[in-house]
């Protein structure tokens, strides 16, 4: 049997998948022109679907992680990890420059900071990229706080929130496209009572019932 | 003619019979299964909603007779980060422009900002994703002092609260001028933490959290109305808590 160009044979043959008719009296009668024929256009949406789904495995990755992340922000922060330990050292004195090195030299904090800041007679800020050293100079306190980026989920939730902007609107705009087209695909894969006139209809109509049942109890906007 | 039991029992169902109880069978499963899971997923954040929490705080009202738990927030007990595009922390770095409609518009450092009148207080702050944190202390200096200092012009009636990376946030000048409204540079006696938008933001504890711009660059005075980055997403021009004013 001849294919459609790219068509898995396999999966064509679930169009012919239709079940056979109990041998009856009425069925021996029937015309042939009556049963069920496999259609032409199946195999082809199918192709479609499955193309489109291989080429949407990125794209979903990034922002159902994300989508996951972002959704509960109130209980965590997905972009960073964050930390903030309270040092000790007794009172400090010498200049500015000198404080911060020896602070840093005492905790173990590494690098060279951006910029060393006498906020007033008792306060000292010492930044670094990812972390500040807040030093009480009076008491020796120092609060060493920073954060540490979360890489892969950051990278993705700066892709779905499109903070890049530019070019990524273009990417998100077709991916937005692409679901649609697997959404409207995927309806009319199977035929029969796994598909749209059975399994399939209720399934879709149960998908849509979601968002409605939740906009009209919850009030809605 | 409906078979009776005891019939049936003597003479079992044949396959075909068989076959489609099955199949009526594997439908209703189906179909309960179906029901259930769409049931679960429409309503499933209701468990939160109702989940109930026994701090003595959450029957009080406050000072104006308002309940001091919004209506559907839940309580916290410590602030959470909530993102943004995180602008510079250097206090060295930081310079804000109070600008606008006023006679003496000015740019302050931090170490500025440090020498004028300090308030410490107590705050609710109300997230407008539902969370709601009850006497958070900030340490700050009130937007009514800064608005004294610039002069600001009769016929204002708004504050744009600016932040990094072209953030703003819109609030009415009469409510901005409480006493309780500050540029907030200490939280819980400490500095700023990163995800708190340091060195300095802007806090606004009676509407939603995000009137109160994080990495504050600027605080400009207006006499119209200027919606900001969120007012201009669909969330709630003025964004009372008490009202419920999320989105507009």
């Amino acid at each position: 049997m001849q294919g459609a160009p790219g068509i898995d044979h396999e999966r064509d043959r679930s169009d012919e998948r239709v079940p056979a008719p109990e041998p009856s009296a009425t069925s021996a009668k029937e015309p042939a022109a009556k049963r069920e024929r496999p259609s032409r256009w199946r195999p082809w949406l199918r192709a479609a679907h499955r193309d489109l789904g291989y080429l949407a495995v990125g794209l979903t990755l990034v922002y159902a992680l994300s989508g996951l992340a972002v959704n509960h922000i109130s209980d965590w922060d997905p972009n960073f990890e964050s930390y903030s330990t309270t040092h000790e050292l007794g009172r400090l004195s010498g200049d500015d420059a000198a404080i911060a090195r020896s602070v840093a030299r005492t905790i173990g904090v590494e690098g060279t900071p951006r910029d060393v800041y006498r906020a007033s007679p008792t306060q000292l800020e010492v930044t670094y990229d990812r972390r500040t050293l807040h030093i009480d100079t009076r008491t020796g306190r120092v609060i060493d706080e920073g954060q540490k980026p979360r890489w892969l989920l950051r990278a993705a939730n700066w892709l779905h929130l499109n903070r890049g902007k530019k070019a990524w609107t273009y990417v998100a705009d077709t991916y937005a496209v692409g679901l649609v087209l697997l959404a409207i695909t995927g309806m009319f894969m199977l035929p029969g009572r796994k598909g749209l006139i059975g399994r399939g209809a209720i399934l879709v109509l149960l998908g849509a019932a979601v968002p409605i049942v939740y906009v009209q109890a919850s009030g809605g906007p | 003619m409906k078979q009776p039991q005891h019939d049936r029992a003597l003479h079992p169902p044949g396959a075909q019979e068989r076959a489609e109880i099955e199949r009526i069978e594997a439908r209703r499963t189906f179909l309960k299964g179906a029901a259930a899971g769409t049931l679960v997923m429409a309503f499933g954040g209701a468990a939160f909603a109702v989940a109930a929490d026994d701090d003595p705080r959450l029957g009080t009202n406050r000072p104006d007779g308002r309940p001091r738990l919004p209506p559907g927030q839940r309580l916290l007990s410590a602030l959470r980060p909530m993102g943004g595009e995180p602008g510079d922390p250097s206090a060295a770095a930081w310079r804000c422009r109070i600008h606008g409609d006023c006679d003496r518009p000015t740019t302050i450092d931090f170490a500025t900002l440090l020498r004028m009148p300090q308030t410490s207080l107590r705050a609710d702050v109300h997230c407008v994703t539902g969370w709601t944190v009850f006497d958070a202390p900030w340490t700050g200096v009130r937007l009514s002092h800064l608005a004294e200092l610039a002069g600001v012009r009769p016929g204002v009636r708004h504050v744009v609260f600016e932040a990094a990376h072209g953030y703003t946030a819109n609030v009415p000048l009469r409510e901005a001028l409480r006493p309780n409204v500050m540029l907030a540079h200490r939280l819980n006696g400490a500095p700023l933490p990163r995800p708190h938008g340091p060195p300095v933001r802007s806090l606004v504890p009676d509407l939603y959290f995000w009137k109160s711009a994080k990495w504050l660059t600027g605080v400009r005075f207006v006499r119209a109305d200027e919606p900001g980055y969120w007012e201009t997403r669909g969330y709630h021009n003025h964004g009372d808590p008490w009202r419920e004013e999320r989105y507009g």
